[in-house]
């Protein structure tokens, strides 16, 4: 199924939560909804789903509108970061509830749902736990139940609200992996929000960045990545350094660095800043660039972080810079090293539009 | 890592810790065991016969079966309004919300014999209500009707304040996600709702029953103490006591209290009936222990 927002805008009291949202979810996508708390991201997945109803604005599904259906007839499965079992039911009984609330006439005869809600625990790899209770489990254990519950209704829309947010790194790497390869076999529409860049990256089609209600960047996850359209999702996807632009005879420099190729230098804007993300700064020998010198060095598994501090920074304000750990076994960073620094790429911002 | 670094220091010595616990027992003792053991020993101090005549008397029956009646009738009730007002209050916003909580809360507020008084004010023979009653034929206050009504305004608090906060810690996602697994209203309500609450609610029924079996004050204004037909337990207890029948009046007490040690007792049956449950929550907080 396809969903499509128009004008979608959504008010709590004073704050308005969403604001003038269009977006267009085609058939089989696997999206990211993907910002800071209190963007407006959960409030959308609830206004797809049927929780909560825009003030204005229209849901279409499959091209007809929504906005006013009640949740039951959407045809959708929700899945809450807290995984909402029902904690007096067995695994069973929960993944079975989509199914015995059904009114009589469609509802499944008790062996039909007996083999569906075992077909789907060892879709999640769960098919040892139908007598066991919620509290039992662990809590990737309790997600993968919940997706199974949510799945138990053939829903045509899969939505996840931040749900891997209260996973450990470990199970949470495993899920998404999961995740990815379920849509994949299964092929619903899937939308899922997070706060976590890495997470949207590493499993969505499409990333959707939202900031204060609204749609900040549509885009595929290394598109977003590497073409940020504003500081602020420049900086919210991923780690960067933030440098002042200085314009000198119609020239522009970052430290004595010239920069002034850079098409997108906005000559009018009365102050630029130029964004760089770690692993776009080069550090080599001290005569070949902006002179620095390293005050720390972490080993980060694969990769080596370096602190650097240049002339003109606030010393609490180091630049980092990131290497391979090949690199860093062959040249040996030391704390206090003298190095020069050049810069692979980078991407200019009015300051004043960056401030938020 | 050496054992000495990572051992947490004891609270407390030895003695101290026993210094608490004889503190708490004794309080305990004082407070709650002695006197149910005066109330027991006090009703047998005549003698096995004279107790059993006390209680046999037909207007002691009579205030036993007056009691059941009116707690039979007023839990019932606010178990139909608490579970109503506790699932609007914690699961939905709406205009006057936190009007309807004072609202809940006014009978805590207010003395147990104005809310009786009130009653007097409203369907009394010079109150609000009086000539269309009399007119009807009806009689509400110094009749069983007005004790209901009483013991119902007093008990009113009690399911509806148990609920609201389990409801409301409990959050919205178990009925949303209900609903979006097709589930109605009602099905949402039982089947998820309903069992998520039940100790609660059981614990604010046994409350409720409890209040409503021995209230005192508002009771007292409206029944009029007609001997046999509107004097319920805790007044019948008070007659006697003022008739110098002392033995008479703590054989009644004993069964009053007799009937609160049988509410516990419930409790505690339901509970060992749920093994899974409680299987289920040993799980949870040794998970959270360790």
């Amino acid at each position: 199924m396809s969903i499509a927002l128009r004008g979608i805008a959504k008010q709590f009291g004073e704050f308005a939560a969403v604001k003038d949202i269009d977006l267009d979810v085609p058939t089989g996508a696997l999206i990211a909804l993907l910002g800071p708390s209190g963007c407006g991201k959960t409030t959308l997945l609830r206004i797809i789903a049927g929780l909560d109803t825009p003030d204005q604005g229209q849901v279409l599904f499959d091209g007809r509108d929504a906005t006013l259906w009640p949740i039951r007839d959407r045809k959708v499965g929700f899945v809450f970061q807290h995984y909402a079992l029902f904690r007096h039911m067995s695994v069973f009984e929960n993944v079975a509830f989509g199914l015995k609330v059904k009114p009589r006439r469609e509802r499944p005869a008790a062996s039909e749902i007996r083999k569906k809600v075992h077909a789907l625990l060892e879709l999640v790899q769960l098919g040892w736990s139908g007598d066991r209770y919620p509290a039992q489990l662990s809590g990737g254990q309790r997600q993968r139940v919940a997706l199974a519950r949510a799945l138990a209704v053939d829903p045509d829309v899969l939505l996840l609200d931040e749900p891997f947010g209260a996973l450990d790194s470990q199970v949470r790497h495993e899920l998404r992996r999961w995740l990815r390869r379920l849509h994949d076999e299964l092929h619903f529409t899937s939308i899922f929000v997070t706060h976590d860049q890495q997470e949207a990256i590493e499993v969505a089609d499409t990333i959707v960045v939202l900031n204060r209600g609204r749609i900040e960047q549509v885009g595929v996850p290394g598109e977003v990545y590497d073409l940020p359209t504003s500081a602020f999702v420049h900086r919210f996807l991923g780690q960067v350094n933030e440098l002042p632009v200085r314009l000198s005879d119609g020239r522009a420099y970052l430290g004595p660095i010239d920069v002034s190729p850079a098409a997108a230098v906005n000559t009018g804007a009365v102050n630029n800043i130029a964004l760089i993300r770690p692993h776009e700064i080069e550090v080599g020998p001290e005569a070949a660039g902006w002179p620095a010198i390293v005050t720390a060095v972490r080993v980060i598994g694969p990769v080596v972080r370096l602190d650097l501090s240049v002339q003109g920074q606030p010393a609490n304000e180091p630049l980092e810079a990131e290497i391979s750990r090949e690199r860093y076994e062959g040249e040996r960073f030391a704390v206090g090293q003298k190095v020069g620094l050049r810069f692979r790429r980078w991407q200019v911002y009015p300051a004043n539009g960056a401030a938020a | 890592m050496a054992a000495a670094e990572t051992r947490i220091p004891r609270p407390l010595p030895k003695t101290g810790r026993l210094v608490l616990i004889a503190v708490a027992l004794t309080f305990l003792g004082l407070f709650l065991v002695l006197p149910l053991l005066v109330v027991f020993v006090q009703a047998l101090s005549k003698g096995v016969s004279a107790y059993a005549s006390a209680i046999s008397d037909p207007t002691a029956w009579a205030a036993v079966k007056l009691t059941l009646l009116v707690a039979a009738i007023a839990v019932p009730f606010n178990l139909v309004f608490g579970v109503a007002a506790a699932w609007a209050i914690a699961k939905f916003e709406f205009r006057g919300k936190s009007a309807l909580i004072t609202l809940i809360d006014l009978p805590f507020a207010v003395s147990p014999v104005i809310a009786g008084l009130v009653f007097i004010l409203l369907f009394g023979a010079h109150g609000w209500f009086g000539g269309t009653l009399r007119a009807h034929h009806i009689r509400v206050v110094f009749a069983v009707p007005g004790i209901v009504l009483a013991t119902i305004f007093v008990t009113f608090p009690f399911i509806a304040r148990e609920l609201i906060p389990v409801m409301q810690a409990q959050g919205k996602d178990d009925e949303e996600t209900a609903v979006s697994l097709g589930a109605t209203g009602w099905q949402t309500f039982w089947r998820v709702t309903l069992p998520n609450i039940r100790w609660g609610l059981m614990y604010g029924v046994l409350l409720c029953n409890a209040r409503a079996m021995g209230e005192f004050g508002a009771v007292s204004v409206v029944s009029g103490h007609i001997r046999g037909l509107t004097d319920t337990m805790p007044l019948h207890v008070e007659i006697l006591y003022n008739e110098y029948s002392y033995a008479a009046a703590f054989a009644v007490a004993s069964l009053l209290a007799l009937l609160a040690l049988l509410t516990l007792a419930g409790k505690g049956f339901l509970e060992w009936r749920q093994p899974e449950l409680r299987h289920a929550a040993r799980r949870a907080r040794w998970r959270e222990n360790s």
